[in-house]
């Protein structure tokens, strides 16, 4: 069964080369690094919103730089009707008064807490700092962990995809039903291949964007959150390639997955938007949990990693369905 | 080998396919399934090789219900020559044959070159991708896939389809030679030349069911009008007559200055498969 396994493990390997997913996965870490490093960590600063302040007594002079001082009333609503998502600061009666184009309320709330925020600086707003991140870390976990769960979720599911997409075109995996070979081995071949490659890719990602020291302390946690993220992924790409005739088809899958599985996730944990049920959200669960591996607090709900076990098991189950079903095909 | 009786199969609730299907397949026997396409040939097939389950009826090969048989070692004894040539075309001809036989017991194996060889590939493309190749020099490669494990029981669907005259007839010499070394071979095809010239027994098959089964001599004759055809000049005028063999004991029974050619009128295998089933083979 090993020399099995080995054989297909190489002739997935070979495949792989061929199609260029490393040395695409190659060129992601090396435009992720770039940009962590010389994008987001230089030029992202603390601005969410814009602030406009009309302060024609002077009550607020210690108030942040962030905040951009206006003349007159009618140059306030003349910024706001530019900028809709600014928020101006009415303190000509000596008290700061909100406005702001209303749209959502906990958002209108945020806008609002945010700009009162900026009059005064180093003041009461300040919170007591906890735990060994420093800004420029916590920056760069961020984005690496965000980067890393894009690069499984998108390049990685696709990557997996077009693989089978191949040996379904060439006819090859009906080969494999003749063979005296156990068959979950060819899913779990190119299971591993995808999951060796992303813990590669995870581990590569922390060293070079967090930095090896840090790494060293989550590593093992980061690696177990990109393996649950990997094989599900692994196992969706796979169920998509063997389910849909072609790759025209995956295509449009492939768009309405990678939006369902990313869109909600990034709105939810990176803005103030939370939906109320977010918290079914699988990949939610698992993005939160990588983030949290990221941050040096891994998950240790027993019923979390029940829950991903349960998931991996289940979508293996309806691959192997999938795949007896192509080989089987009429004609 | 193969003992089939009352095989059903059914694609999903209303297409059934296989309506009862009965015959055995005899050790070292070279035996042809034949019949259109969509009459069930590959499905048959299918079900044998184990990648279809589902069936109804029972079959057996190697005195063993095929619901227990398809086990590693019955893949090891078996060799399955598809209908289009599956290969990986990213990788050489050679590649893909040290790919395939990875799975089976050194014991098992033959040579790789040697097999190649045998089958007339061209040597020089043997380290180029597959993807380069002819249609007949892939289906020469499959062919080499399917006898690498030395298999015992050999199931070929159209093994000479996209090869040129003079390569039909070596992959029948090669069928030939399987024979002789005590493999049997189950022949799936609608080449009727094919099953003439290679099947002990042939069984046609249409829309699920087998319309008859017999050696292809004894279809033949069963149904043979016993007549020939004679084309003669007399008094300078090329003529022809088509009369009953038993009419020619006695010589040429009609006045004739000279014969020109005598055609006895056997039906072929092709007529009689349209006279069973009531259909041509396309």
């Amino acid at each position: 069964m090993w020399k099995n396994f080995c054989s297909l493990l190489k002739k997935d390997f070979q495949i792989m080369v061929d199609g260029k997913f490393f040395l695409i996965s190659l060129g992601s870490l090396i435009l992720y690094t770039l940009f962590i490093n010389f994008g987001y960590i230089r030029f992202v600063n603390d601005r969410l919103y814009n602030v406009y302040l009309y302060d024609p007594c002077g009550a607020f002079e210690q108030a942040d730089k962030l905040i951009h001082p206006v003349e007159s009333m009618e140059e306030l609503n003349a910024a706001l009707s530019t900028d809709t998502n600014g928020v101006g600061i009415d303190a000509s009666l000596g008290v700061p008064e909100i406005i702001l184009y209303v749209g959502k309320e906990k958002v209108d709330h945020h806008r609002a807490d945010y700009a009162l925020s900026l009059l005064q600086p180093g003041g009461k707003y300040t919170a007591r700092i906890t735990g060994t991140n420093t800004k420029e870390l916590k920056q760069r976990k961020e984005m690496c962990c965000e980067l890393l769960f894009i690069e499984i979720v998108a390049v990685g599911f696709l990557g997996i995809a077009s693989v089978l997409f191949k040996e379904k075109q060439m006819g090859v995996i009906r080969v494999h039903g003749v063979l005296p070979l156990e068959m979950s081995l060819f899913l779990l071949s190119k299971m591993t291949i995808f999951l060796l490659s992303d813990l590669i890719f995870a581990a590569l990602m922390a060293v070079l964007n967090i930095g090896p020291w840090v790494t060293a302390g989550i590593l093992p946690a980061v690696l177990l959150q990109t393996a649950i993220l990997s094989l599900l992924m692994a196992l969706t790409g796979l169920g998509c390639a063997m389910l849909l005739n072609d790759f025209r088809q995956f295509s449009l899958a492939y768009l309405v997955i990678a939006f369902f599985v990313s869109v909600p996730v990034f709105f939810s944990a990176n803005t103030s938007v939370k939906m109320a049920w977010i918290d079914w959200h699988p990949f939610y669960q698992i993005y939160m949990g990588l983030k949290n591996a990221c941050f040096g607090t891994p998950v240790i709900n027993p019923a979390y990693y029940i829950r991903c076990v349960c998931g991996i098991i289940f979508l293996f189950l309806i691959v192997q369905a999938a795949f007896r079903r192509e080989m089987g095909k009429e004609g | 080998m193969i003992e089939v009786k009352d095989l059903t199969f059914s694609y999903g609730k209303d297409k059934q396919v296989l309506h009862g299907l009965n015959f055995t397949v005899g050790d070292g026997e070279i035996f042809g399934f034949l019949g259109p396409n969509g009459s069930g040939k590959s499905t048959t097939q299918k079900i044998l090789t184990g990648i279809l389950k589902g069936h109804g009826g029972c079959a057996t090969l190697f005195g063993q219900d095929i619901s227990r048989v398809h086990t590693q070692d019955f893949f090891q004894r078996i060799g399955v020559l598809f209908e289009f040539p599956y290969l990986y075309a990213n990788l050489s001809a050679i590649d893909n044959l040290k790919y395939f036989s990875s799975f089976y017991p050194a014991k098992r194996l033959r040579d790789i070159g040697e097999i190649l060889e045998k089958l007339e590939f061209k040597m020089d493309f043997s380290k180029k991708p597959v993807s380069s190749y002819s249609k007949g020099m892939r289906q020469r490669v499959s062919m080499a896939r399917s006898l690498i494990n030395n298999p015992e029981l050999l199931f070929l669907d159209e093994p000479t389809s996209g090869l040129d005259p003079s390569g039909a007839v070596l992959f029948r010499r090669i069928i030939e030679e399987e024979r002789k070394k005590g493999t049997t071979v189950f022949l799936t095809t609608h080449n009727m030349l094919d099953a003439d010239l290679l099947c002990d027994r042939v069984a046609f098959i249409t829309n699920g069911t087998i319309a008859a089964l017999d050696t292809p001599k004894r279809l033949k004759e069963q149904n043979s009008s016993h007549l020939v055809l004679i084309e003669y000049l007399y008094q300078g005028i090329r003529k022809e007559k088509e009369i009953e063999t038993a009419n020619l004991e006695g010589g040429i029974p009609f006045p004739h200055d000279e014969i020109i050619s005598i055609h006895s009128r056997e039906p072929s295998l092709e007529d009689m498969f349209i006279q069973y089933t009531g259909r041509g083979l396309c």
